[in-house]
């Protein structure tokens, strides 16, 4: 990630306290024309003094990456992965990083060895939806005494989306093919039938983790089930009379989800926009970046 | 153990420390504001009614510690923490105003250093449990304390000391002050002989080793006989001696027994002065007194290190009438019988010498004894000591003497003073204790002027020459006293090691009190103008001290940077210098693209270097990915990258 010009330095709130309480100690020294506290008054200015270079170095090195960000409903949380680089020969200490923008996420790291990385998770409240610019992640390190404070902007020009959140109370619309015997899928269409397992991804619903693989030492698989398919359904913005735009959306983004559970071939229609029917991953979260772009 | 504050205050610490223990895990903290008041008022409280006042160092350090106390239980937050080690540090700068002593200065050091290790383990902890996790920051806190210590002797040495001009008072030292008064009464330096404070230390710039001969160290001088109590001239608690009392001898020239002497005295908080026996060259600030002794204009509140100039031949050539009136005057309450015995020795020989001699004989023979306790005298015991108990220390023998001359018309005045002290061979100075005060007499000789006559070592011979802690084990090792400590203690403080550890210690004391405490701002304009800095100005001195400091930080900053930057990789800066060489011919390597996809497709493109190009992809590949590559193929490697292309140019 790109480094934006040079790390900057200023002084933390208390290195005012620390320059009152050099202050208090001088005037008692010197009004008291004590040559021990003028010793403590020295050791403390030239520690706090040498201890600034220290700051400015400890961030020498250190770099960041991020990680491609997954998706987020809104009203959740966006789950930012940052990887920190020391790349310099000394361990660095105290490393906080923190974003930039309207919420602000701080995380910490205390220590990162010589030539390794140390990885946090920045999470920040997915409000709106849409596409979001990460912005600038800055990093901060006050060690070792807290006078002084160096921070070092790394711009990115990645960005997130965030999903609409998906909420409504109709129905998934009936597809003209459908069979009359079929009953409608119940409860946000997982089908019933057992279709296989695949490798956890996280973020995954815990409620299908095949937990007795995992006993069995296989890792953490998750159970696949699938509806019986059944015929395509066109999901229509302008079939819906909300007035709100959002509560539309919303509705929209619910039966793609549930349309995707339940493994029947959906496809979408907002205004300018067409997606063919089809499942599955892709399709799913192409489907939803329409609806969070939609202006 | 906690020095001069009331008890209760540093239990009330200790209780907040071990609630803060308990509640932290709880996740219990002080929150609420009026819960805080009223502790905090009760506490402020509580102080006021132990000292009777919220003035004064005691209840000042005494508040700071409850408010330190108070935060602990209220603090959670990082800059809290930060807030509680800056109290910390004030409230090791109270230390040293209540002591200066090297202990506490090094215990303070000690707190100092720890409150650091906390800071840094606060803001970058390291690896919780393993074996570095608590030596990590002490080595950070080492580490930045070695990198300032250039700093702070430079600043202690440049920065210069601007008096405030206002001066509050820490306390009244006057009342701690040594053995010292100006009176001296039966008991009062025989009470000082458990002390083991330091009165002052000596050393002789001019010689390398202890000068011969019994060291009297001049205090006071005292005129007005009571008795067996003498005082000093002046009025007790009056600021200086009157105007009369000022430097009435005129100064004689030295004889070549002269010493030079460099005293640093401790302070006492009042105006004596030591120096050998007599001094005749007054160092600054000080007056010499008449009685030839060193009086100091400001009382002495600190450490305060003069030079002065001492030698043995310095004498009164002659006794004004008015003094020699003064220097007779008895009491009319002294009885019958002390004045017949001075009227018979007056006629056994006239000759104030024989008199002298008489008297001494008379101790000498009348077996007078020399004792630590010799039981309570009243002013007016003079026929009780001198006819019935016969038990003394060195104060009765010298006001009875000085008395009995004066009745047999000899001039005679007290001196008190120091006698001995133990010269310390490490640090080649002698530390003179309190338990060293003495007092002796001086007569005076038409012929030889004021002369000095001790009379304890007619009593007890040997005591001149050594110093009391030294004459006392002499004596307690030949049974001639009882011992005043038991066997084993006596046993291990005069054992080789034990001594020299002492001795070595007391070096080092004296150099932190002469060198550290005694730097001040005379003697840093001295320095300043050794080295050829003369007074600038304190402005000017700052900017110049400010600007070497910063030189040194960015001599630090660079330093830290280049020891810790990254490593670089030879075969991937060699193989970054292939894909510019290559670029430069128009085959720009894309970011998705492999070695050997490139190599492939640079080959093509670039015909006539083909083999080498192939080679160079394929060296990287082997040493980018092959377990071990022995250092000859990374020299092969970069022949063939500087050999690529360079006939094309």
């Amino acid at each position: 990630m790109k480094q934006r010009k040079f790390p900057s330095v200023y002084p933390t709130a208390s290195f005012g306290g620390l320059l009152f309480v050099l202050g208090a100690m001088w005037y008692a020294a010197s009004s008291q024309n004590s040559a021990a506290a003028y010793v403590l008054l020295f050791a403390l200015t030239g520690v706090s003094l040498v201890s600034i270079p220290h700051t400015l170095i400890n961030l020498a090195g250190v770099t960041i990456a991020l990680e491609a960000v997954k998706p987020a409903f809104a009203g959740q949380e966006v789950s930012l992965p940052v990887e920190i680089m020391n790349g310099s020969r000394a361990t660095r200490h105290g490393i906080n990083v923190t974003s930039s923008g309207s919420s602000r996420e701080r995380k910490r790291v205390d220590w990162i060895p010589a030539s390794k990385a140390a990885r946090v998770t920045l999470r920040l409240p997915a409000r709106q939806r849409g596409e979001h610019e990460i912005g600038t992640l800055c990093l901060t390190s006050v060690y070792p005494l807290g006078f002084v404070r160096i921070l070092k902007k790394f711009a990115t020009s990645q960005s997130y989306v965030v999903y609409p959140k998906p909420a409504g109370d109709l129905q998934l619309p009936l597809s003209r093919a459908r069979s009359p015997h079929r009953r409608p899928p119940a409860d946000f269409g997982e089908g019933d039938d057992f279709a296989g397992v695949r490798a956890y991804v996280p973020g995954g619903s815990q409620r299908h983790i095949d937990w007795k693989a995992v006993a069995r030492g296989r890792g953490l698989m998750t159970k696949q089930f699938a509806a019986e398919a059944e015929g395509s359904v066109y999901l229509d913005f302008s079939a819906l009379h909300f007035a709100d735009v959002e509560e539309r959306l919303s509705q929209l983004a619910l039966w793609v989800i549930e349309a995707e559970r339940a493994r029947r071939p959906y496809g979408l229609r907002l205004p300018g926009t067409e997606i063919m029917p089809a499942v599955g991953e892709p399709h799913f979260h192409q489907c939803m970046r329409a609806l969070s772009r939609f202006q | 153990m906690f020095g001069t504050l009331a008890t209760w205050i540093p239990s009330f610490f200790l209780l907040t420390l071990a609630m803060k223990f308990w509640m932290e895990p709880k996740g219990y903290r002080l929150r609420s504001a009026i819960w805080k008041l009223v502790l905090a008022a009760v506490t402020l409280a509580a102080i006021f009614f132990s000292y009777g006042s919220l003035k004064g160092i005691e209840p000042g350090v005494s508040v700071l510690v409850v408010l330190m106390s108070l935060k602990i239980l209220e603090a959670h937050t990082a800059r809290e923490f930060q807030v509680m080690v800056m109290i910390a540090w004030v409230l090791c700068l109270c230390g040293f105003f209540l002591s200066q002593d090297l202990v506490i200065a090094l215990c303070l050091l000690a707190a100092v250093v720890l409150l650091l290790v906390a800071l840094v383990q606060f803001h970058g902890p390291a690896a919780a449990g393993s074996p570095g996790s608590f030596w990590s920051p002490v080595g950070v806190t080492c580490k930045l304390l070695a990198q300032a210590a250039p700093l702070v002797v430079l600043l202690f040495l440049l920065f210069p000391r601007i008096n405030t001009g206002f001066r509050f008072e820490i306390r009244d030292l006057s009342s701690a002050a040594s053995g010292f008064s100006d009176r001296l009464s039966p008991g009062s330096i025989a009470s000082l002989t458990n002390s083991s404070d330091i009165a002052f230390r000596a050393e002789f710039p001019d010689r390398k080793t202890r000068p011969p001969g019994p060291m009297y160290w001049r205090g006071v001088v005292m005129w007005h006989c009571e008795g067996m109590e003498w005082r000093a001239p002046y009025a007790r608690g009056s600021s200086e001696p009157g105007p009369a009392q000022r430097g009435a001898l005129p100064v004689q020239a030295p004889g070549d027994k002269a010493i030079r002497q460099r005293i640093t005295i401790a302070p006492h908080g009042a105006h004596w002065m030591f120096a050998l026996d007599r001094p005749f060259e007054v160092p600054p600030k000080a007056i010499l007194a008449r009685g030839n002794y060193l009086w100091s204009v400001q009382p002495i509140r600190k450490v305060r290190r003069y030079e002065v100039v001492s030698s043995p031949e310095v004498t009164g050539k002659d006794l004004q009438p008015r003094e020699r009136k003064e220097a007779l005057e008895v009491p009319a309450s002294i009885s019958p019988a002390v004045r017949e015995l001075a009227q018979s020795w007056i006629a056994q020989n006239s000759n104030p010498r024989a008199i002298v001699n008489s008297a001494l004989q008379f101790f000498r023979t009348q077996r007078f004894r020399y004792s630590l306790s010799p039981g309570e005298y009243k002013k007016n015991d003079l026929d009780q000591f001198l006819f019935h108990r016969r038990v003394g220390f060195c104060e009765h023998y010298a006001t009875s003497f000085a008395t009995l001359m004066r009745l047999a018309g000899i001039p005679a005045r007290v001196v008190v003073g120091y006698l001995g002290g133990e010269y310390n061979d490490l640090g080649r100075f002698f530390l003179v204790r309190q338990a060293d005060t003495h007092a002796w007499c001086e007569v005076w000789f038409p012929d030889s002027g004021w002369t000095r006559l001790d009379p304890t070592s007619a009593v007890a011979p040997g005591r001149a020459s050594l110093d009391l802690n030294s004459f006392l084990a002499r004596r307690v090792a030949s049974g001639e006293i009882e011992a005043r400590r038991s066997a084993f203690v006596t046993q291990l403080t005069q054992s080789a090691i034990f001594t020299n550890i002492r001795l070595a210690w007391e070096a080092v004391n004296y150099e932190w009190d002469t060198r550290v405490l005694g730097f001040d701002a005379d003697v840093q304009e001295s320095l300043l103008a050794s080295v050829g800095i003369s007074s600038s100005g304190p402005f000017l001195l700052i900017t110049e001290t400010l600007g070497i400091a910063a030189a040194l930080l960015v001599i630090y900053a660079g330093w830290m940077q280049l020891r810790t930057r990254p490593r670089v990789d030879r075969v991937k800066a060699l193989y970054e210098r292939f894909c510019r060489k290559a670029a430069r011919f128009g085959v720009r390597r894309n970011p998705w693209e492999g070695p050997s996809d490139f190599s492939r497709r640079a080959a093509k493109l670039l015909p006539d270097e083909s083999e080498r190009i192939q080679k160079i992809s394929n060296t990287y590949i082997a040493l980018r990915y092959s377990p071990k590559s022995p250092a000859l193929v990374l020299n092969k490697f970069a022949k063939e990258v500087n050999a690529f292309a360079a006939h094309r140019r």
